[in-house]
Parts: C-alpha cells; structure tokens; sequence
C-alpha cells in the first residue's frame, strides 16, 4: 500500500511555488511526480515583441538570483546574431560581475541547504558572508541583485582603481570564510549524517538526463561551459573545473564551496590582468536576418539561448533554457529509493529556481478558470 | 569533437550546413532521417542533448535539435516539418533528457509527438483550451509599452 504526499505548489521547503507528487511506501520514496508552470511569465514570447535593447532588460528579469547570467547569455547570444564582439576592458567587467554572482548564489545555496538539514546557525554564517559578495556588486554595478551592468556591446561603467582595495579586502574575507566553511562541512558529524549518500545522481544516470552544471559535477561529468565554450574573459583566464564522483548532497556541497573559491582566484586574476580602452561599442538598432546559439555556466549549470533576428529591430524567435530546467529530470533518481524526510534536502540540491524553469503563459488561475490577463487588468491590479 | 569531425560523421544525412564559428554547427535533415541521425551521434559518445527549440516559420515548423558534442563543439540539428501536420518520433529512447523538452514542444507549439512516455501537459494549466498554441504565430498578440523617452 502506498500513499500520496503532496508538496506544494505553497509549501514550507520549497521557496517557490511548485507541485510534487511522492509516492511513499512507508518511509520509503517509490515514486516522484511533478507539475511545472505556476510561475509562466511568457517571457519568451514577450521578447519577440521588444526590441533588441529593451528585452535585455527583461532577459535579465527571467531569474533572480542569476542576473548576470542572463544578460550574459542574451548579450553573448545577441552580439553573435549581429557579429560584433564587445571591447576587451567590457570582457573583464562582466566576467567580475558573472563570478560575484557565482559566488552569492552558491552562499545563498549553502545558506538554504543548512537551513534544510536543520542547522540554522550555519545558514546564518552563509547567509551573514554572502553579504560581502552582494556589497562589491552594490560598490562595482549600484545594485546588490539587478545590476543592469551589461549592455549589447559592452557593459555601461568602469571598475575604477580606487574601488580595487575594497574588493581585494571583501575577497580576502570571504576566502578565508570559505575555507573555514569546507572545513566546518567536511568535518561535521550533522552535515555528514544529512548529506554523504543521500540523493545520489550515479555518473550514468546524470549523463542519460542530460544533468548540468555543479549537479552533473558533483557526479564526475567534467564539463563547464565557461572552459569548454568559453565567453567573457574566461579564455584568458585559468582556472580549475571542480568535480567530485560521488554524485550524493555532500558531493554537491563541496563543489559549490570549492567553485566559491575558484570564483575569488578568477575575479583577483582578472582584476590584474584587464586590460584598459573603450567600455562598449555602437550597437546597431536592426539586425539582419541570422542566427545563433549562445551558452554561459550560470551559478546553476549551462543557460542556453537560441536567437533569429529577422531584419528588424525585435527577433524573430528567442528560446531560453535554463539550468534548473534541464536539471529537473535528475530529481527523480535522485529521490526514488531515499526516505520521506530527505526530500527537502534533496529538492534542494539541485538548487532549483522555479521561476526560472516556468516562463511562457500568463494565466490567472483565481477564478477556478484560465484566462489571460490583459495589460489594463495588470494596471489595475497593480493599484 | 571539432565541428569539421561532426560534419563528417553525419555527411550523408544532412544537408544546409553553415559553420559560423569554430564551435558552432547549423545544419538541416529530413523528417525520415533525423532519428538515424541522433542515433550516429549518439553511438559516437555524444550524449548531451542541451535542448530542444520549435520555431514557427509561417508555412513550417522547425524542430531544432541542440546537440553538445565535446569540446564545447555545438551541433544545432534542423528538422523542418509542415505546419498543418507537425509530427515527429520520440527521441527519449535516445537522450531520455529529452522528456521534458519535448513535452514543452508539444504544449507550446503543437507539435505530436509520437511515442513519447509521458505525454501530460507540462507548463499550460489543465484546462487550457485544445489546439491553441502560445508560441504560434497566430496566438495573439499584445504590443509591449514603449520605453519612456
């Protein structure tokens, strides 16, 4: 006999509305169902309707947490359909601001997986030193989240050299953070018990979903798009490609703290090295009829883009697909076979981001009926 | 894998090929021959689909898919299919990680596909109207505000 535990689509471990079905068997997980789109903006669509310059704006606004990653990825895609690359300094900027990301998202993520297991006191200290990342994107961009720092064709301000000691003093600490918290996660017994073979993703399985970034890593799939396909400034840059083999939680936990790492040693490496000039270029309005494909690593593993211009100013068709999106397949193997009570933990090491994942059709569901919303409606409701 | 190499291994099913840049592969095949095409690449250890895009053309449908084949190498496989009848096979039997994608095919641009182990509707609610398709040419249209000058 089996039961169904319904978890959301409003639910307390889950930080966005989504539904699960697990089908339990005792304590045991037997199945893993679940329903996507509660949270469909149309964003896809939208951007058809926009021009180039002004669906920047709202490619950056798919996620909110990885920003940049967006922006780079529409930026990078978008310059490729036009054939223009962007000035050299502008390649240094974004890569700064892409890995700041990095490094607050994975904390985030770090924070709400000690939350999960129960440590509160641990997702405090991640929580308390993701706020030194989150100030040099205030110091560096004027925001803490939405920088709007890149434009098509190269990024709107410079890093200034008397903004270079409080940077080098933010990364100092949260190096020294992060140490300590590879130590703390790698040495304490609640972490282990929580964490060290559950939720497993095996190398093959990881492969045969077709699984990205730190999830597939921590399975032992060594690949990352900003080595393999580089972008920005990451050709010029070295850096290592993190991976674990044992593909459990605990994997997943070591590899976003050691990418955190990385993530410092890349932003130091190219704080010495940027070259100066021109911050962007012209960017022009039409676009002749074209296409092209543009990757990133996002915080949560390969974003994809897929542009037609069509000789206008708007495209023609703009497909995104996001990280947690190709990863959500991975949720079932991961879970099946585990027990009830590991499931917010193992929900959350994919780091699933849900509004990413849904983006396509505004429906209002209130009522009982589907129906879109029109724009006057969204005005009043607004009010 | 360069992008020269996967042309090569493929020659014979596809066709249209444009190789912007080292690391990019545009090319078409037939509806009869996309299968065998995915099963050749997919027995030479290309094993990462990356996605699938639907795109209306007005007349026809292109299903493309994204196929990542080592050395950041991407092959972006068309197959043009007419928009009055948009079918295709399944390919989960070939890159399971093609489920969900596929499913997202269906719901947004109405294209069967046939064979597929899970055919619910994955981002449109339960009672979305049948046989209308969000990211379909004639799906309606709002125009978005014009930025403040």
């Amino acid at each position: 006999m089996t039961f169904i535990v319904p978890i959301g689509p409003q639910h307390p471990a889950l930080e966005e509305p989504e539904h699960f079905r697990i089908e339990v068997k005792g304590e045991e997980v037997v199945d893993v169902d679940f329903r996507l789109g509660y949270v469909h903006r149309g964003i896809e669509r939208e951007l058809c309707n926009r021009t180039y310059g002004h669906g920047l704006f709202l490619s950056a606004r798919v996620c909110g947490i990885c920003t940049d990653a967006h922006s780079s990825a529409f930026t990078r895609t978008v310059e490729a359909v036009a054939g223009i690359e962007c000035p050299d300094r502008a390649r240094y900027i974004r890569t700064i601001g892409i890995e700041l990301e990095r490094i607050h998202s994975h904390l985030l993520w770090a924070g709400i997986a000690a939350h999960e297991i129960g440590f509160t006191t641990l997702f405090m200290l991640f929580w308390r030193d993701r706020e030194l990342a989150l100030d040099l994107r205030e110091l560096l961009f004027g925001q803490r989240i939405m920088s709007g720092e890149m434009v098509l064709g190269g990024v709107r301000r410079d890093i200034t050299p008397d903004k270079v000691p409080k940077i080098v003093r933010n990364l100092d600490a949260l190096e020294k953070a992060t140490k300590h918290y590879i130590d703390v996660c790698t040495s304490d017994r609640t972490v282990i018990a929580r964490c060290a073979n559950v939720g497993v993703l095996t190398k093959q399985a990881a492969r045969e979903f077709c699984a990205v970034g730190p999830t597939a890593r921590a399975s032992g799939i060594d690949q990352d798009v900003r080595r393999d396909d580089p972008y920005a400034a990451y050709n010029e840059i070295p850096f290592k490609v993190i991976t674990e083999r044992d593909g459990d939680v605990f994997a997943k936990v070591v590899v976003r703290l050691r990418e955190v790492l990385e993530s410092i040693h890349i932003i130091r490496h190219a704080l010495d090295v940027m070259p100066k000039g021109a911050l962007a270029m012209r960017f022009p309005k039409k676009i002749a009829p074209n296409e092209a494909v543009g990757r990133v690593e996002a915080p949560r593993g390969e974003l994809f883009y897929y542009v037609l211009s069509n000789g206008s100013n708007k495209p023609e068709r703009v497909r995104i697909r996001t990280p947690s999106y190709a990863n959500m397949p991975t949720v079932k193997p991961m879970l099946v076979g585990g027990t009830i009570a590991d499931v917010p933990i193992v929900l959350a090491s994919i780091d699933p981001c849900f509004s990413c994942t849904d983006r396509i059709t505004v429906v209002d569901a209130r009522t009982g009926k589907s129906r879109i919303v029109t724009k006057e409606e969204l005005r009043r409701m607004r009010i | 894998m360069k992008a020269e190499d996967v042309v090569k291994l493929v020659k014979k099913q596809i066709t249209d090929v444009k190789i912007p840049n080292e690391r990019r592969v545009f090319a078409s095949v037939d509806k009869q021959k996309y299968k065998e095409t995915l099963l050749a690449l997919k027995s030479n250890d290309i094993t990462h689909l990356s996605t699938i895009t639907g795109v209306d053309l007005g007349e026809q449908i292109v299903v493309i898919y994204h196929l990542d084949c080592g050395d950041g190498v991407l092959l972006n496989l068309k197959v043009p299919l007419p928009k009055n009848d948009p079918r295709l096979q399944t390919v989960t039997d070939i890159f399971p990680g093609a489920v969900l994608y596929e499913r997202d095919l269906m719901d947004m641009l109405g294209v069967k596909v046939e064979g597929h182990p899970d055919p619910r509707r994955i981002f449109l609610p339960e009672d979305w109207p049948a046989g209308k398709y969000p990211l379909r040419k004639e799906a309606p249209k709002e125009e978005a505000p014009e930025a403040k000058k």
